[in-house]
């Protein structure tokens, strides 16, 4: 056995920012190389985009707005954050949790909400990405016109996204297996989409059930994003329903999440 | 901590999995410096003995210090002088080894360079490489490397070598070498004697969640009469241990 000096006491260290910007740069990293994970979310919403735009574009419906701007652009930009935030960042994390990645990191000076922060700031990057895209095609392309109302809309924006990853952390709470976070969060993501009107709208639903949709956050970010983007009052219903969402989320996440 | 204070304290642990009792009774002291061996057959409770006092599990019963540390209450202070190899653990699949080096020694105020921890591993050539299309001995190395980032007083790894290649096997044993050339101390679960023989001050044996024997690799053998630490193993425990690998 080796002679060793007395050692020194152990002072207390976190990782700083550094630490953060690189894991953050590792989990974009993560992102860009998950081929389907990048381009269906970024893709399909703009997709829809671009087959909707020419007859929704020369439609007015409220306010001199087009049908464009009410109706198909607040849907795909809801999209593209339900679809990151619902399907994408909680199969992330069941797979990190699965694999043990989670678990090594445990191991080091990382702490776990460190490496949560990292992947949601990776996960509202690739968002935000996919909501430049779809609204500069929509500028450019089809003509849009700007928010009424830039502070509100981003304000509304900036709800929807805290209601949608809070969803997601629900699944990612509940899921025990990348694949079980990735069946849920489809089911949850076409369950709250479709009584949100993503197939033909509201109002071919039933009452009841558009009524509920209204609530849900699918729903409620397309009407929130629609009113804020056109300039009228923001539903009490919606912000009700996307801070409830936001609450639960929150509660749920905290009581069920599990690291490994 | 005092400098008779031990590296690793281990009293009376007690873990218990649903109806199964992984750990008994388990106690253990390494003094710092030291290089201690943890062998036993499979389902003796090495893991789960190395995982409490990696702070990973929390044992039943029992009181678990590292450097003076609890692993519990601690944590911070705990995971920036231990380095810790497990036995299951993967990795970020989609990044190249030098992004993955990069990422873990930026969790660490004073790391090894990148270099150094590759040259270490000898996966210097791999530094390119996705981590998915490493072999299984690469990714083992690498994550041996990783353990060792932050430059750790006290180093837990956790099946050294089960799964490399002979060359990779003692280039592994000369990096162990080298820590303890560096003053520091090693807890290594093995299943290679041979492994154990040369690189440990002591071994313990565990077998169904207790301490059989805690003793030098020559003391073992001389205390069961026996020629080999393998017959030792076999004496103690009424099991061979390449039969249950």
């Amino acid at each position: 056995m080796s002679q060793v000096s007395v050692p020194a006491p152990v002072t207390a260290y976190r990782p700083g920012v550094r630490s953060l910007v690189t894991l953050i740069g590792c989990e974009v990293k993560m992102v860009l190389r998950d081929t389907a994970g990048l381009v269906v979310p970024l893709g399909l919403p703009l997709l829809i985009l671009l087959t909707s735009a020419g007859s929704a574009g020369g439609q007015v419906v409220a306010n001199g707005r087009t049908a464009l701007e009410v109706f198909v652009l607040p849907l795909v930009l809801a999209m593209v954050v339900a679809m990151i935030g619902i399907i994408n960042m909680p199969s992330f994390l069941a797979y990190y949790r699965r694999s043990g990645i989670l678990r090594r990191l445990a191991v080091t000076p990382a702490s776990p909400g460190m490496v949560l922060a990292a992947q949601v700031i990776a996960s509202v990057l690739q968002a935000l990405v996919g909501i430049a895209l779809a609204t500069g095609v929509a500028f450019l392309v089809f003509g849009v016109g700007a928010p009424a109302d830039i502070g509100v809309t981003l304000g509304v924006f900036v709800l929807v996204m805290a209601a949608m990853y809070a969803a997601g952390m629900i699944v990612a709470a509940v899921a025990p297996t990348p694949n079980s976070a990735v069946a849920i969060g489809l089911v949850f993501f076409f369950l709250v989409g479709a009584l949100g009107g993503m197939f033909g709208g509201p109002d071919a639903l039933p009452a009841p059930l558009a009524t509920i949709g209204g609530w849900l956050p699918f729903g409620a970010a397309v009407a929130a994003i629609s009113a804020a983007w056109s300039g009228t009052a923001v539903g009490a219903a919606q912000l009700v329903g996307l801070g409830t969402t936001v609450v639960v989320g929150v509660l749920v996440a905290g009581l069920l999440f599990r690291w490994e | 901590m005092s400098d008779t204070e031990p590296a690793i304290l281990a009293e009376h642990l007690a873990k218990r999995y649903r109806a199964v009792r992984a750990v008994v009774d388990v106690s253990l002291r390494v003094d710092v410096g030291e290089t201690v061996g943890v062998l036993g057959t499979n389902g003796a409770g090495k893991t789960t003995t190395v995982e409490m006092i990696a702070g990973l599990r929390v044992p039943d019963e029992g009181r678990v210090r590292v450097l003076g540390l609890d692993p519990r209450t601690d944590r911070a202070r705990l995971r920036q002088v231990l380095g810790v190899q497990l036995q299951h653990a993967h990795l970020h699949h989609a990044l190249r080894v030098s992004e993955l080096v990069d990422l873990y020694r930026s969790f660490y105020p004073d790391p090894r360079s990148a270099a150094e921890l590759l040259d270490l591993v000898d996966l210097a050539g791999q530094r390119r490489t996705v981590f998915d299309k490493l072999s299984g001995g690469q990714q083992q190395r690498l994550s041996i490397a990783l353990a060792l980032a932050g430059r750790p007083r006290v180093a837990i790894l956790d099946e050294l070598t089960t799964g490399l290649d002979p060359k990779a096997r003692r280039r592994m044993w000369s990096t162990v070498e080298q820590l303890r050339a560096e003053g520091v101390t090693v807890l290594l679960v093995s299943h290679a004697m041979e492994e154990v023989e040369r690189l440990c001050d002591r071994v313990v044996v565990l077998d169904g969640g207790r301490v059989l024997a805690l003793d030098t690799p020559a003391g073992l053998v001389a205390r069961s009469g026996t020629a080999t630490l393998d017959d030792a193993f076999v004496a103690l425990t009424g099991k061979d241990l390449e039969e249950t690998r």
